[in-house]
């Protein structure tokens, strides 16, 4: 028993010696405002950590070359594309995904809006655009239709039309538009 | 996930990271926003073996020198460099241009001399490694051409797809590089190879540190376009930066600049059409001649699916339009 306990503890210097191993990095991220300490290779992409190695499925991954932003989540409050993010760039940053937003079980005021709009329909480009309406709205509490379009440009949605995500984002910030679903 | 092992630094000074890139002795890359780096290596166009992070390094930001030229930190994101007020007032040019690239996600991360060291693109290199041919093309260090098969041996016809470099050109902004043997400086426009191999005139060693814009003068106009499918989120089928200055008596042009760029290995200037303007009184029908000059001139590369017709008639047709916004902003027209 010894003697297989100190074999697999050689084999592990061993391999921290060579290969991918000696290239992980230790690293703290803070995801959601708690703090995951993961051992990761630099070629890890932030969606792998989040999706895999923290386990929140919320944040979809698609086209994984930066082209559709349905992996978008808030760095340090700027949304980017966690598919062409590295994971070991993100330590000391604030990591914000789809699950930050509701609270308590329950939806915020956006994700309620995004509802009464009927903005979701198969719902994989939704936290994408969630998170990009978030940061937008952190930015102007009452965006101009020409601002949520720009706002919303890097999230891409094939069902939708994208009206109903502008009327939801006009909902919530109180511009005239009417939830038009029960 | 990209789908080799690289090492990867991140210091905390420049002459750190200068030092790691020329001492690392294997191929390092600089990271800075990693929005054309990373997916370049996730279809293994680029294999480095070291990456060196730029992210803990905090962009200057910008400053107005005493003759009111303007410096810009390279690594300045995107997004901040379009939402400056500043920027917004000081080099408008600029921050439409910066304003164009991508989407908003890709901007927020993507710095100004990333943007300007971007790789090439053709409908070949863009694709996943497992969707490409067996051998590789010229780019990727093989011996054919896929796109265009009777190209010359060792040529490559990708195109050069930075929005922001066509307007640098136009501003007559120069470029300062840090290398081994301290800053040296160059002007944009000769920044660039015209060979898509090695687009770019910068070894492997240096990093581009600033750009320096020059004052506006008096009597100064700019146009900003960039042709594409969908209005956002993609590469250019064609962009042009236009700058003018008109003399005291508001209609003589004093200079022109026309640049276009995404249809070739590098920006390229129309000069003959810049030369048909200096000197003349700009009406409108001159300047729909220059632009038809400049379309001629231009000799754009097809790519991405469009052919050269259509890239000529694109160009002759919006470069007319660009350069009218830019005589209307000389003259006071629009702000």
């Amino acid at each position: 028993m010894n003697h297989l306990h100190s074999q697999a503890a050689e084999d592990a210097a061993g391999q921290a010696h060579n290969g991918s191993k000696r290239r992980s990095r230790c690293i703290a991220l803070n995801i959601n405002g708690e703090l995951h300490e993961i051992t990761v290779q630099p070629r890890k992409m932030l969606i792998e950590v989040i999706r895999e190695t923290v386990g929140l499925t919320g944040t979809k991954g698609s086209c994984l070359s930066g082209t559709c932003g349905a992996c978008t989540v808030l760095l340090s409050g700027r949304p980017v594309l966690s598919c062409i993010t590295l994971a070991v760039e993100c330590e000391g940053k604030e990591i914000r995904t789809v699950e930050d937003l509701a609270q308590g079980g329950k939806l915020n005021a956006l994700q309620e809006a995004f509802l009464d709009q009927g903005a979701v329909q198969c719902g994989f480009c939704t936290p994408g655009m969630l998170m990009s309406a978030t940061a937008l709205l952190e930015r102007h509490e009452k965006p101009s239709l020409a601002q949520i379009k720009k706002g919303l440009e890097g999230n891409l949605c094939r069902c939708t039309g994208y009206n109903a995500i502008v009327d939801a984002v006009l909902q919530v910030s109180d511009q005239g538009v009417l939830p038009v679903m029960k | 996930m990209i789908l080799y092992d690289f090492d990867y630094e991140r210091p905390g000074t420049l002459q750190e990271a200068m030092s790691l890139l020329r001492n690392s002795g294997v191929d390092a890359r600089l990271l800075a926003g990693g929005t054309d780096l990373l997916p370049n290596m996730r279809v293994q166009n680029l294999k480095p073996a070291l990456l060196i992070s730029l992210g803990a390094i905090a962009p200057m930001p910008p400053q107005a020198g005493e003759d009111g030229s303007i410096r810009i930190d390279a690594l300045s994101r995107l997004a901040d460099l379009e939402n400056s007020d500043f920027i917004r007032r000081e080099i408008p040019l600029l921050a439409e241009s910066a304003h164009a690239v991508g989407g908003n996600q890709i901007r927020q991360s993507a710095t100004l001399g990333g943007n300007l060291c971007q790789e090439t693109r053709c409908l070949h290199l863009n694709q996943e490694h497992d969707y490409q041919f067996a051998a590789p093309c010229y780019k990727r260090g093989g011996d054919c051409c896929y796109p265009y098969p009777g190209n010359k041996p060792g040529s490559c016809w990708s195109v050069y797809m930075s929005d922001t470099a066509p307007a640098l050109i136009a501003l007559g902004a120069e470029v300062e590089i840090l290398g081994e043997e301290g800053t040296r400086s160059v002007p944009a426009e000769r920044l660039f190879s015209g060979n898509a191999l090695t687009p770019l005139l910068i070894a492997r060693s240096e990093m581009i540190r600033s750009l320096i814009v020059p004052a506006a003068p008096a009597g100064f106009g700019w146009g900003y376009h960039k042709s594409t499918l969908r209005g956002g989120l993609e590469f250019a089928m064609a962009n042009m930066a236009v700058t003018l200055r008109l003399e005291d008596d508001g209609e003589t042009c004093a200079a022109a600049r026309i640049v276009v760029g995404a249809v070739s290995e590098g920006p390229l200037r129309a000069s003959s059409a810049e030369r048909k303007l200096v000197g003349k009184a700009l009406t409108a029908e001159l300047l729909s001649e220059a632009a038809d000059d400049a379309s001629d001139e231009i000799n754009p590369l097809p790519h991405h699916g469009f052919t050269r017709n259509y890239l000529r008639e694109n160009i002759r047709v919006y470069l007319r339009r660009t350069l009218t916004a830019a005589l209307e902003r000389a003259s006071g027209g629009i702000i």
